[in-house]
Formats: C-alpha cells, structure tokens, sequence
C-alpha cells in the first residue's frame, strides 16, 4: 500500500512540475526547461506512459504556453530518441481522435504543436509538410459542405506563423505549391454568410472580413516578410546547440476521416474591427489589420478569455498581465476583443453579463487609463450606429445601461446631442431612448431625470404608473366600472376566487368601451374588468402583482380558455401597464410559465394592431426571445426526459437478459409510460413548429406590406424600420421549416433565409 | 446537521444578497440578476417591525447553472450604487425575510 502511495505522490508531483513550466519565477526559463527535462530524463524508465500523457494534455489545454512545451519534448527527444518518437505517435493517436470526433480547436492546437516539432528537431519538415498537403486536399473533394474545408485550410495556416519559416528553408518549391491551392481555394469561396454576420453592413472606416480572408491575408503578409514574425516566443532557439544534434522523427500519414452528415463544423466568423493606429495612443503602434501579430495576439487574448471566463476578476487580472513585446496598445487589444466576442453573430461565446462584468474589473485594475479607452470605444460605436446590426444595437444597449449604472450614471450626454434633433427612429436616437430605459430598470425615474442635460427630455421613459380606467374620469360611463368596484372591494377584504367569480357572472359581452362583442369564444368585458382590477390592486411590486395572480389563478385559467381570451388577456395587460415595460415582460413570463397563455397567443398578440406602434421596441422583442427559449427550452425538457426513461428501460431489459434481478425500487418507466411521454412531447413540438410559423408568417406579412408600400409610394425600402425588421428574422430563422420560403415570397426576404442556410453549407 | 447544510447548499438554486441600499426596489434586483438567468422568485428582506425593505433579499433561479452565473459575473458589482453581495443559500423558508429592525 505504501509504494502505491508514493507512486501517486511522484505522478502528482510530475504534473505539478510539467504543468507549471513557463509560469512566473525566479531563474530563467531557460535554466527551468533544462531542469525539468532532467528529471524527466532519470524518471522516463518508470513514468514514461504517465509524463507523455500529461504532455499531450497540455498540448491542448495550454496552447499559450506551446512553444515551452514543444521545447521540452524536443529536449527529451535529444536525449531519449525513442521516447521522443513515442510521444509523437501518441500525439498523432489524439489528433486522429479528435478529427474523426470533430474536436475542431483540439485538433487545430495539435497540428499547431506538430508543426512546431519541426523547430525542436523532433520531425521533418517534409513529414509536416506532407500533412499540410494532405489537409489542403480536403478543398478538392467533391459534395462537400464549405465548412469542412474551411476547417482543414484553417489548421493548416494557423500553423504556419510557427513553422512558416523552417518550411520556406527547406522545402520552399513544395511549400509555394501548397499556397497556390489555398490561394485558389480562397478566390473560389461562396460567401454568402457574410451580410448575416458582419457587425457592420459597411466597410468603412474598417472593411469586415471574413476569417479566412483575413487570416489568407495576414499569412500573405507573413510570407512577403519572408516567414518572419515578432511576436512568438520560441525558447528552443536556446538550446539550438543541443537540439540540432537530435535525430528527428517522420510523421506517420494523417488522412482527413472522410466526410459524413454527422459531422458539425464550425460556423464561419467575420473578423470584428473597431480600433486602427489612428485611434491609440502616439507612443503605441497598433499593428494593422492584416499584421501576423494581431492575429497572434488576438487569438491568444481570445485563449486568456477562454480560460478564465468562470472568474471575471482572475479573467481581467489575466488579460492586462499578456506579456506583449514593444509597444503594443494592449488595453485597445483587449477592449476590441471584448467587443468582437459581445458582438459575434449569432450568438456571444459566453454570457452577455461575463463581458459587462469584466470590463468593469478591467477597469477596477487599471483605473487611469481603461475607463477612458472604453468611453472612446463606446463613442465610436456610437457613431457608427447607423450601420451596426440590430441584433449588436441591442446588446451595446444592454452593456452600455449596465455599465453606466455601475458608474454612477455618468456620462457626457451633451456630447450626443445631435439626438435631440433626429428622427425618432433614427438608430442614434432610438440607442440613447432605449439605453435610458434600460438604466430606468436598474435605477429609479427621478435619478434618470437628474443624470441627462434638460434638452434630453424627449429621451426620458416615462414615469412608469398603472392606468386604471375604472377610477379615471368618465368611469362612470363604462359598462364594467359598477363591477369593478365591487370586485375591488371584494379583493380588499380578503374574497375567495368563487366570490370574485360571482361578481362578474352577470356582465354582458360587450368590450369595456360598450361596444358589442359578436364572437362568443371570449368575454372581453370580464377580462377587463377582472384582469385590470387585479393588476391595480396588485401593482405596488412584482411579488404583489405575483401573489394577486397566484391566488386568483382559477379566474384567470377559466377566463382564458381560448386563444381570443389570452391575446385579450395580454391586451389588458398592456393597456394596464404601457409605461411599465419591465413589468409587461415579467407578468407575460410568468403567465407563460403558469400556463395561463399558450407560447402561439403571445406571438400574436405581438404582431397585433394594437402592439404595432410599439413594434420597434426592444422590449417586444425581449418578451418574444422570452416565449421562444421558453417554449424550446419546454420541448428539450420534454425530450430528454423520453430519453431517459427510454435508456432505463432498455437497460432494464438488458438486465434480465442476463438474468439479474430487477429490484422494485429502480422505478423502470414502463412501455405505456414512454408511449404517453412521446405523445407529449410531440404536441410540444408540434405547438413550436406552429409558433414559428406565426411568427415568419407574420414577419413577412410585415415586410411585404411594407415593401409594397415603399414602391406605390415610389420610396426607397430600406428604412430604418425596415432594416430594424429585415435583421430581426435573422434570429429566428435557426428552426424554421423550409415549407415557408415558397418562391412567391419577396426577394428581399427569401434573402435572409438564405444567407442563413449558408452559414452551415 | 452541518453536512446536510452543506450538501444543500451546493444543489441550491437560491443565493442571499446582501448590503442592498433601502430603496432599492424588487424590480431593480429583477432586472440586475436576470441578466445572469432565469428569475423564479424574489423574497424582498423586510423590517421586522415597519415591513418595510431593509438592505437584502433571497433570490431564487429555476437552475442552479443560472444561479452560479449570479455568483460569479454579480457578486461585488454595483445596484444603486452600492457593492452587492451575494452568497449561497439553502433555500427561502417562511419567516426568514424579517430582518433586525
């Protein structure tokens, strides 16, 4: 049991060392590398397996430190050949493995490290080469989606910062060949994904392009520079005395797996630019655009993210300490970085609230300078709102209130005043209104009042107020205001759901201004009289609108039986609380979620006439994404729920095919248990097909009109509006069924679907 | 016992927030932990003797994944203009949101 003990003690005590090579420390790091490859050295005999795994391990998830690493295996291979060849081919394993399972950034660190074997004198270069080719291949296949070999020409110039140079020594004339294909390759991409994508639909000040464009013309830019680059630390080109003695390996044939439908590629990117060297500070050079060290320290800042996105402060710490050479603006770096990841289409990597909250550490870390460098950026975003798309307008609006909200609100409004004078839905002018009524969440109306100069006081929410109508003057005209009060009164000294109920049994059906009502499916008077009363009585805060709701939960349900009840019930809603858009978006998850409005009622409520003039609203849309996820959330949770039981059964099954006893407390679902989950799930999916074909139908009945308007008034279409809508479907095209887009739909539209096909062809 | 607490608290879905000013309202708090993930319930800290709010609350997720993201991406930001504080808990039982007076 002891030599166990101490077995584990020495194995923990070689990750410890591996893992925290090229850390901080007192001696160089040079002196450190030679150490530790001694005493891996004298542990090899016994620890050969368990070292070589902790080095594949991180390969993969330390690639910043990939030049320390490929050092080390190259030390190692100078003084144990065999052991150097054996690492290799368990690199190799691991690659394979990740090809075939699409573990894309695993794959690319892998033959990024491969590549920098060359440097150490570990492979070669033909070897590598040879694998390069094999990837490049991949772009000459036939039925394939872009996206695969986008994937393998990424890998392959990813790689080529590392090793670009050693190739371009020694095997320049087959190095050129294989840029040719790529550069052919590149030349003949469809790119239609781009306008879905792109953060800005111009490319001035900054062309947006597209990743492997750009990185095409970074690595362009590397190789007029004949392969070499500044940014790289490369340890091993201290030790090349001992490393050029070492005998190299050749790699062994790497073919791409062949392509199947399972297999999911990345989606393409479009490279984010805010800054240029024009924007940073005169002692700072910020490298251009199609500079290998942007890419290089792009990509390692996207890395710092990566790893510490669970702890915002360790995150910002990690950031502002990137060791850069020269005079590199890093602060901008990171800002743009930040920015690109809270902006990238269609989703950000991580939560919107991560970016906010450690923007905020980042400038708790470097007072004196990151606040001004993020008042710049939000300036320049700002004035380049006209051509940011929708989706990023709202997210600048999101962070921008949160972040003003934890800095005091303050912020030199006078400086976008040429608001006050602009159409009201104008992009600037829609971002300052939509931004003060985000900060009006997290603040209170007369702080918001106080914190903007007075010529912004068309900007100003409104004080949010429930409207009652039964109290206001000329109530007493109203067919449903005797009742009311009585309900009011009612409700006040503590009734029962029946008695409330009874008060309203007698009411006609007629609509609350007395008009009648023909379609018998629902009552709009007793809505209204009910849900309004209620929603007065219980306006003093959300749990008390909550506790009203909850107690009187069997009127709601029984007065809302049909889908005219709920979007009459949503009506009232908003006609109780049209000031109070937080509220509309609480009370409308909460009906959701107790299942007193079908997802489908709240759509079209949302298309009705009634929202149309709040249509341009973020709020609208927060309530409509709200009823989305919630409605795929329910059918996943439905979902998986049959997987589950499915697994159980079969595994029970195969149980007591082998003859083991099935104990009574391992509840195993039952054939008629799963049958009726099915069928649930299946409405479910049923109910989100029919959602989304509300919504598209609706959409493009919006856009159509809107269109044919535009031509029989002989107007341009691409409005404000019409851009706000035209980007707004982009969201949701993500689950549509293609039965939709029939030819005869507007060109316009049939555009955008299929820019978002192309994302994954 | 202890361990029972323990282990309660690492499946809660419920944090403690704490040094929250007196006028920060239910629907400030709402609007700051939502951006962290789904808000099931809200129970506002109230004086034992005015009922009135007195600087924390309970905030409860429908996940504990949406919970972590409180903790991680709130705690020691700013609502009102005041550092926020969040911990875990076990979880709301009635009775315990009257504070010291």
């Amino acid at each position: 049991k002891r030599r166990r003990t101490e077995v584990v003690d020495i194995e923990d005590r070689l990750e410890s060392l591996i893992t925290r090579v090229g850390e901080k420390s007192t001696s160089s790091l040079e002196s450190n590398l030679e150490g530790l490859a001694s005493v891996l050295e004298a542990d090899l005999p016994n620890y050969k397996v368990k070292i070589m795994r902790i080095l594949c391990q991180c390969v993969v998830s330390m690639p910043e430190k990939l030049t320390v690493y490929t050092t080390l295996v190259g030390l190692l291979n100078a003084k144990n050949y065999t052991c150097g060849g054996e690492f290799v081919e368990m690199l190799v394993r691991n690659l394979k493995e990740s090809l075939k399972t699409g573990q894309w950034e695993e794959a690319r660190m892998m033959v990024r490290f491969l590549s920098d074997l060359v440097n150490c004198h570990v492979l070669v270069a033909a070897s590598v080469l040879q694998m390069f080719d094999n990837f490049i291949e991949v772009t000459l296949e036939d039925n394939i989606p872009q996206v695969r070999s986008d994937v393998y020409v990424y890998m392959v110039l990813s790689s080529l910062p590392w090793v670009g140079r050693e190739l371009f020594e020694k095997k320049e004339a087959e190095l050129n060949k294989l840029l040719d294909t790529v550069d052919s390759y590149i030349s003949k991409r469809q790119k239609i994904h781009m306008p879905a994508l792109r953060v800005w639909n111009v490319d001035e000040p900054h062309p947006q392009e597209e990743y492997l464009d750009c990185m095409w013309a970074q690595i362009r830019n590397l190789r007029n520079s004949k392969w070499l680059e500044k940014q790289i630390l490369r340890p091993y080109l201290a030790f090349d005395s001992v490393l050029c003695d070492a005998l190299q390996h050749t790699l062994p044939q790497i073919i791409p797996p062949s392509h199947n439908e399972e297999m999911v590629y990345p989606i393409p990117r479009v490279i984010f630019r805010l800054f240029d060297y024009t924007d940073v500070p005169e002692d700072t050079v910020l490298p251009g655009s199609h500079a290998i060290e942007r890419y290089l320290i792009e990509e390692q800042i996207d890395r710092i993210i990566h790893t510490n996105h669970f702890e915002r402060k360790d995150c910002a710490a990690a950031l502002l300490s990137y060791p850069v050479k020269n005079k590199l603006p890093l602060n901008y770096m990171v800002v743009e970085v930040m920015f690109s990841q809270l902006f990238q289409l269609p989703c950000a990597p991580y939560l919107e609230l991560f970016y906010g909250s450690t923007l905020i550490e980042l400038c708790k870390l470097q007072p004196s300078s990151m606040p001004q460098v993020l008042a710049q950026a939000s300036e320049m975003l700002f004035e380049r709102i006209d051509h940011m798309h929708t989706i990023c307008i709202e997210r600048f609006v999101n962070w921008f209130s949160y972040h003003l909200s934890n800095f005091q609100l303050r912020w030199s409004w006078e400086d976008w005043s040429e608001v006050t004078s602009m159409d009201s839905e104008a992009p600037k002018a829609k971002f300052v209104r939509e931004v003060l009524l985000k900060c009006l969440r997290l603040s209170y109306h007369q702080r918001i009042v106080e914190s903007v100069p007075e010529s912004f006081a068309a900007f100003l929410p409104i004080k949010p107020a429930p409207q009652y109508k039964y109290e206001q003057e000329g109530a007493g005209s109203l067919p449903g205001t005797t009742a009311a009060h009585a309900l009011m009164n009612a409700i006040k000294s503590k009734c029962t759901p029946d008695e409330a109920a009874q008060l309203l049994r007698d009411l006609p059906n007629k609509f609350p201004n007395g008009d009648e009502n023909d379609n018998p499916s629902y009552h709009p008077l007793k809505i209204d009289v009910f849900v309004s009363t209620l929603l007065y009585l219980g306006s003093k805060s959300f749990s008390h609108s909550f506790a009203a709701m909850a107690k009187f939960y069997p009127n709601l349900k029984s007065l809302t039986e049909t889908e005219e009840a709920q979007i009459y019930l949503l009506k009232t809603i908003y006609n109780t609380w049209s000031t109070h858009q937080q509220r509309m978006v609480v009370l409308v998850d909460k009906l959701l979620r107790t299942e007193v409005v079908q997802c489908q009622a709240v759509a079209n409520w949302i298309f009705s006439e009634q929202m149309q003039r709040d249509f341009t609203s973020m709020y609208v849309w927060e309530i409509l994404h709200g009823t989305i996820k919630k409605m795929t959330k329910h059918v996943d949770q439905l979902q998986s729920e049959v997987d589950e039981a499915r697994d159980k059964l079969d595994a029970a099954k195969r149980k007591e095919a082998d003859g083991m006893e099935i104990f009574s407390d391992e509840e195993v679902p039952t054939e008629e248990m799963i049958e009726r989950m099915e069928e649930k799930l299946e409405t479910a999916t049923s109910q989100q097909k029919n959602l989304f074909l509300i919504i598209f139908q609706r959409f493009i009945i919006v856009l159509t009109e809107h269109l044919a308007r535009c031509e029989s008034a002989g107007i341009d279409y691409n409005t404000t509006w019409y851009k706000w809508h035209h980007q707004l479907v982009f969201r949701y095209i993500n689950t549509l069924e293609s039965l939709l887009f029939t030819s005869d739909i507007d060109i316009h539209i049939l555009e955008v679907f299929q820019q978002f096909c192309a994302l994954r062809s | 016992s202890r361990t029972e607490q323990e282990r309660a608290l690492l499946k809660s879905t419920t944090l403690y927030v704490g040094n929250l000013s007196f006028y920060t309202s239910e629907e400030q708090i709402h609007e700051l932990f939502s951006r962290a993930g789904d808000v099931k319930r809200i129970v506002m800290g109230l004086d034992k003797v005015k009922k009135t709010p007195c600087g924390f609350c309970f905030m409860e997720y429908y996940t504990r994944a949406d919970a972590e993201n409180a903790m991680r991406y709130i705690n020691g930001t700013r609502l009102d203009d005041r550092i926020v504080r969040t911990d875990w808990d076990a979880g709301f039982k009635e009775g315990r949101q009257f504070g010291r007076g």
